[in-house]
């Protein structure tokens, strides 16, 4: 009897385990990245300083340390605590640029030798100076072999390329004092406190949008020393943004209070802005409806419901995001490596029935990989009439290639994430490609990790999946993404008319020529199918309480809610 | 009987390292670990976290310094944000507890008082009553009750709200009497304690009407004892052994979280932190949950045991 109960309770222990590892293998997507706000500011009359309380619905960030972060939640938060020398907003035509924040003006470059003058009187969140020690300490500390900073390549020679990045960041196995004398070599030198100088591998035509990220944020010394990984803790948090950290709870909230130092105009009027972790947008798009959060982003799914209320829909608010979307194909593939078959595959999806039916409109068709909002974004126009759906040619392509009505075709995988808008997506693929080619797909619908170990390991057939710009510049979504053996270029795509156009925009200082060259190689891309055919651009659906004034889209394309606008704009409106 | 309780608390030791051991294997064979996204991270990156975290080191070493860590009661830092295990898993289970206990005495005593008023009330107007719950609450899962609950007392009547849990969300906010509000707890104790209130209750009236028909209690009767003490000195008493034996297990579910429930109020629990920590390969977080998931529900059978024994004076163990 006792030896039996001690069975089942082994039992138990491993069934709960295989259970949550088996059963609840799905949800949550691994995503990541993101920009700067503009300051503007607000319209409309104030409400007193005692209601300028409000909730906003985020994913739970992992750290608010910039260094550390990977995931669009964190960098979200951190964008509202930090801020570096440039900030992303938009000119008065709508394009995206970035500006000076915590520097004084435009860098002055001599080669590859960027010299940036800070604002003076700059103050930390405690009142201890901002100085340029603080910008090189925390350029320093991205790359730090200790710090391990997921966002590193930034700054490294994939990027920015900062002389002496990537040797400090590879100097893991290396002693104290080698590590140290790689750090004290790095291109990245406070001349005294308001000057800093970075020096390049190449000069760089994005410098300033990449010293607006994440990445490039000022730490302080004397604090993270003090209080190693417990640095953001309340308490011990000090930063540089429009607001300040007062309280974490894991798992549920953080609370933000104004930073009582912030530099630059306009000073928030919000007092407090809590951050509710809540991951199920379902969840979210509920408490919206009770009151209990006043921004939120909400499921595609929802957006009947929103548009057929009228007091949702006066507070609905869509913001176009840096994703695309489309279906990878593994070029290694034997069948698929024919450009006829991917042309087939292409042609027969028809991306305006599919975000209509799937996402209920929240999305944009596209044929483009470039998204709409960075420069060198061309649209559907070059590309539709190529790629875009029609059934009558995805046929006549299909027999091109050898296979007559998807007659001796062979069954391909699709490897989709297991979750209800993402498997309503692929059935969509299976179903358009088997009633127009006549060819069947299976469908794999697995956990996020699970898919992108697939992905990472090249071992898909036809996969879902797109890019979120980290920065909008069209480098970003093209360079390591086409050019062969590039690090996320797991689709196999090795043209070399593609490689030499990517070179060439990569070494390119005149920012016209650069930019053209990028439209070159989107064009090859898209047209020769070369491991990706794209589907749809995303875009954010929110609930934003119409109480709240001086929200507004700033150009950065982030996808995560709150960061992609200025938080020291926003304010309650008297009611 | 104290002798008992010690051999099957020592039992627990060998349990806990095979399903340590099993949980490691299996965590470890699944595709895909903590750093693994579809934007993939630069190799030196991986590598450079890899040895923040130690896990460059051989699998096997990795086992042994885990087993030698928890000896010391250490069960390490979760990937996300390097946070403690042990204080999340007790942040968490602080807040499911709540909902847990809470959730249990609603169950147990709604389930028991349908029972009994079923069984006494045998084929009339509230068996019926008592049968139609039983039947209806067993059958609907708790998260379409849970929704039905929202939109209906939250989002249209608005007397109750859905964000969070109404009770302190940390251990050290336990004496802060402004941590608790009940117009956030009302909804996810329904919803967590109606299932199991059917169970209950179903399993109430089964026994009652077995333990009514023995003829230990027509003899209590024919001595000529009060319906009141036949009822209540004979008759509940032993039909409440059945339904003991399934409040272990119902306790122990209640108290280790409901992970929709959880998910579905946003409430920061130790169920939702559990799967959330498998979703994203969270090794240590992993590994910390199961083994507490191990301890809680063998506590729960031992203490199921040890109340039979109060229980059924015919029970005892040496």
């Amino acid at each position: 009897m006792r030896n039996r109960r001690s069975w089942f309770l082994l039992l138990m222990g491993v069934l709960v385990a295989i259970l949550a590892l088996v059963t609840f293998g799905c949800g949550g997507e691994d995503e990541e990245g993101k920009e700067t706000p503009k300051a503007t500011a607000g319209e409309g009359d104030l409400a007193p300083p005692d209601q300028q309380k409000i909730v906003v619905q985020s994913g739970e960030p992992e750290f608010f340390d910039p260094h550390r972060s990977n995931f669009e939640q964190d960098i979200a938060v951190e964008r509202m605590l930090y801020r570096g020398l440039y900030q992303l907003g938009l000119t008065d035509s709508g394009e995206v640029e970035a500006v000076p924040a915590m520097a004084a003006g435009e860098p002055t470059v001599n080669g590859s030798v960027y010299t940036v003058k800070l604002k003076s009187g700059l103050k930390w969140s405690d009142g201890q100076p901002l100085t340029a020690k603080d910008f090189e300490y925390g350029m320093k500390r991205e790359c730090s072999p200790e710090v391990a900073g997921p966002y590193q390549y930034l700054l490294g020679e994939t990027i920015l390329n900062i002389v002496g990045c990537d040797d400090y960041f590879n100097s893991g196995e290396k002693t104290p004092e080698e590590q140290a004398a790689l750090r004290d070599e790095m291109g990245v030198k406070a001349v005294d406190d308001t000057t800093l100088e970075i020096t390049l591998g190449l000069p760089k035509t994005t410098f300033t949008t990449i010293m607006s990220l994440w990445a490039a944020f000022p730490a302080r010394q004397d604090v993270i020393e003090k209080y190693g990984d417990k640095w953001t803790d309340p308490g011990n948090f000090v930063g540089n943004g429009p607001f300040i950290l007062t309280e974490f709870v894991p798992k549920d909230h953080v609370t933000l209070k104004p930073n009582p130092n912030w530099a630059l105009e306009p000073k928030p009027e919000l007092q407090e802005i809590t951050v509710k972790f809540i991951d199920d947008t379902e969840v979210a798009f509920r408490a919206f409806q009770t009151g209990e959060l006043d921004m939120t982003l909400i499921p595609a799914a929802e957006i009947p419901t929103v548009e057929g209320s009228d007091t949702l829909k006066s507070q609905y608010l869509k913001v176009s995001a840096g994703r695309i979307w489309s279906v990878e194909m593994q070029m290694n593939n034997e069948v698929i490596k024919n450009p006829d078959v991917r042309l087939a595959l292409s042609r027969a999806i028809d991306r305006e029935t599919l975000v209509k039916v799937v996402y209920n409109d929240a999305y944009v068709a596209a044929n483009y990989w470039l998204v709409e909002g960075i420069p060198g974004y061309q649209g559907n126009g070059p590309f539709e009439s190529i790629i875009g759906y029609d059934p009558e040619a995805a046929k006549k392509a299909l027999a091109d290639a050898g296979y007559p009505d998807g007659k001796g075709f062979p069954t391909l995988k699709i490897t989709s994430l297991d979750r209800p808008d993402r498997k309503a997506e692929a059935e969509f693929l299976q179903k358009s490609w088997k009633e127009i080619l006549g060819i069947n797909v299976d469908i794999e619908a697995v956990d996020a990790k699970t898919r992108s170990q697939a992905f990472n390991s090249k071992s898909f057939e036809l996969f879902p999946g797109g890019w979120q710009i980290d920065y909008p510049d069209p480098e970003n979504p093209l360079i390591g993404l086409f050019d062969t053996g590039g690090g996320n270029n797991q689709y196999e795509c090795s043209d070399p008319d593609i490689d030499a156009k990517l070179k060439a925009a990569s070494t390119e200082t005149d920012n016209d020529k650069r930019i053209k060259l990028l439209q070159e190689a989107e064009t090859l891309i898209v047209t020769r199918l070369c491991g990706a055919a794209p589907i749809y651009q995303t875009a954010m659906p929110y609930l934003v309480n119409s109480k709240i004034g001086g929200v507004r889209a700033n150009g950065s394309l982030d996808a995560a809610m709150p960061g992609n606008w200025c938080p020291e704009c926003w304010f309650v409106k008297a009611q | 009987m104290l002798a008992y309780i010690i051999r099957r608390l020592l039992w627990l030791i060998p349990v806990l390292w095979a399903v340590a051991t099993i949980t490691f294997i299996l965590m470890h064979l699944v595709p895909g670990g903590p750093f693994t996204q579809e934007k993939k991270l630069p190799e030196a990156i991986v590598a450079a976290l890899n040895r923040r975290y130690s896990l460059d080191q051989p699998l096997w070493r990795q086992y042994l310094t885990y087993l030698w860590n928890i000896l010391h009661f250490d069960f390490g830092l979760s990937f996300r944000g390097d946070r403690d295990v042990s204080e999340l898993i007790r942040d968490g289970f602080f807040v499911t507890a709540q909902l847990g206990v809470l959730a249990f005495i609603v169950a147990a005593v709604v389930g028991v008082v349908l029972g009994v008023v079923s069984a006494l009330n045998h084929n009339g107007f509230f068996d019926y009553v008592g049968v139609f719950f039983a039947t209806a609450g067993a059958s609907l899962p708790n998260f379409v009750l849970a929704s039905f609950l929202i939109v209906i007392f939250a989002v249209k009547l608005g007397w109750f709200q859905v964000l969070g849990w109404g009770g302190p969300t940390q251990f050290s906010d336990a004496l802060d009497p402004g941590a608790w509000d009940i117009k956030k707890m009302v909804l996810p104790v329904i919803a967590v304690s109606t299932l199991p209130a059917a169970y209950i209750a179903r399993v109430t009236r089964a026994s009652m009407l077995e333990v009514m028909n023995q003829d230990y209690i027509r003899t209590a009767r024919a001595k000529g004892l009060t319906q009141y003490a036949v009822i209540m000195r004979h008759t509940i008493k032993n039909a409440m052994i059945p339904v003991l034996t399934i409040m272990g297990p119902i306790a122990a579910v209640l108290v280790t979280g409901s992970f929709i429930i959880e998910q579905t109020f946003a409430i920061p629990g130790v169920g939702r932190a559990f799967v959330d920590a498998v979703i994203r390969r969270d090794y240590a977080m992993i590994m910390g949950a199961t083994l507490f998931y191990t301890g809680v529900v063998a506590f729960a059978n031992l203490a199921v045991d040890i109340l039979y024994a109060v229980f059924d004076p015919r029970i005892r163990y040496k």
